[in-house]
């Protein structure tokens, strides 16, 4: 009868409207595959060939239980949990291909990890010790509550990586091959897989670790150096300035030589302006324009024509250099104007 | 039989066993089988959707007895409206019988 429950269940449970109405359906049906079945043993047949002879001659129950569907409608919960069955039926079958998914997965996760802190401890951490060294990151920032673990825990990441990381390759090994040389749990990929994560999850956490601890006393030490800026910005423009009064002085001399030197001395510092973009920001106006991007497009037009200077210096073309001095203190000139608001 | 053809006389072939008398579901299965010679090869399950819809549309009633040997059965008999609904569905059927027989007598033989 487990049989005959089963393919009633099949055609019953998702039928909608009270659970009474789907007791009466199932009766009924139960009551005409008894008569069915009775009929076919009384014709010959055993027990279980006519019920299995009966239900045959009843339909599929997808087929009876869509007919039943199409008057009582359907309920809603019964479906989603029949998909749900069947997509797990689905996805047992192919367990394999999940767990070598999550295996690789993890197996990326743990590369990238190690890739990073191998990067990290061989270029990232000695540039910071030096710049730490150098005083570019102010050492007392390191010595504020909350930053201070951070350098000694670079230090000593270091260290570890440095002195044990062929001991700490060899024991993983060591591990993974006794794992799989002596382990023979039903749960052997889970257990694989569960080490994998737990492997990944610790870089991760050294990743982040390290990651912060080079970033945040950077970013705290930033603004110090920030403020460096404008005195270099500052410096630029006197540099400039003095190298186009001389070149004026040259040019009145037609010493095309010192003519080419002073327009080079202007170019060259017009170019440190232009590769610093904190210098370039400190001397724009706190509001309107020119902004950091314009004020450079500004400054990279105004060397053109210190480059077509140069080149009539050359030519000992003494109106083409006048033009192209006249040019460029067009476009420097409302610089100059800009960098001298408070 | 076909058993598209079937299906669209379904409702038909019921209301037509019960009005001769009230039959449950099985009943009718083996009427049906009986009166035919087995000429119809349907599903049975597909004969309670049926019965469903004529009940819930009060063509038919159903009601529950309960035989001496313990089993019950529901039996369905025509309403008043389900009598009404027969007349006019024979009539109907009649009708496309007489259309269709027109049809297949002046093709006698053409096939």
């Amino acid at each position: 009868m487990d049989k005959l429950d089963h393919y009633l269940d099949q055609i019953c449970r998702s039928i909608g409207g009270p659970k009474s109405l789907r007791q009466h359906v199932r009766q009924e049906l139960r009551e005409h595959l008894l008569d069915a079945a009775a009929e076919h043993r009384a014709a010959g047949m055993s027990e279980e060939g006519a019920l299995d002879r009966a239900m045959a001659d009843f339909g599929g129950p997808e087929e009876v239980r869509l007919g039943l569907e199409e008057t009582h409608g359907h309920r809603l919960l019964p479906v989603v949990i029949d998909k749900a069955m069947q997509w797990k039926e689905r996805t047992m079958r192919a367990k394999w291909l999940w767990v070598t998914w999550a295996n690789l997965a993890m197996a990326v996760v743990i590369v990238l990890n190690v890739i990073w802190l191998t990067f990290a401890n061989i270029y990232l951490v000695p540039k910071f010790q030096k710049l730490t060294r150098v005083g570019m990151i102010d050492a007392a920032i390191l010595e504020d509550a909350g930053v201070t673990w951070m350098a000694s825990f670079l230090e000593a990441l270091s260290n570890a990586v440095g002195r044990y990381t062929t001991w700490l390759l060899l024991a993983a090994m060591v591990v993974c091959g006794l794992f799989e040389w002596r382990v023979r749990s039903e749960n052997k990929s889970f257990i694989r897989l569960s080490v994998w994560g737990t492997a990944a999850v610790v870089l991760m956490v050294f990743g982040i670790l390290t990651a912060g601890s080079l970033v945040i006393p950077y970013q705290l030490a930033a603004p110090p150096i920030g403020r460096l800026a404008r005195p270099f910005a500052l410096q630029q423009l006197a540099s400039i300035d003095t190298s186009l009064a001389a070149m004026d002085q040259a040019l009145a001399k037609k010493n095309w030589g010192a003519v080419q030197e002073q327009a080079n001395q202007a170019s060259q510092a017009v170019d440190k302006l232009v590769a610093a973009a904190p210098a370039i920001y400190s001397l724009t106006p706190r509001q309107g324009p020119p902004n950091l991007q314009e004020l450079r497009a500004e400054l990279q037009t105004a060397n053109g024509y210190l480059a077509e200077a140069q080149q009539a210096a050359q030519e000992k073309d003494e109106r083409r250099v006048e033009s192209a001095v006249r040019r460029f203190r067009e476009l420097y000139g409302p610089v100059t104007k800009t960098a001298t608001k408070p | 039989m076909d058993t598209e053809l079937l299906k669209g006389t379904l409702s038909l072939l019921i209301l037509s066993l019960l009005s001769r008398k009230p039959m449950y579901g099985y009943e009718i299965a083996a009427t049906v089988h009986r009166d035919t010679d087995g000429a119809f090869t349907w599903r049975e399950g597909s004969l309670y959707p049926s019965l469903h819809k004529l009940e819930a549309d009060g063509l038919i009633v159903g009601e529950w007895e309960e035989k001496e040997t313990g089993r019950k059965r529901r039996y369905y008999h025509v309403t008043k409206k389900g009598r009404a609904a027969l007349k006019e569905k024979v009539q109907s059927w009649m009708e496309l019988c007489r259309g269709v027989n027109r049809i297949l007598e002046k093709s006698d033989g053409q096939a």
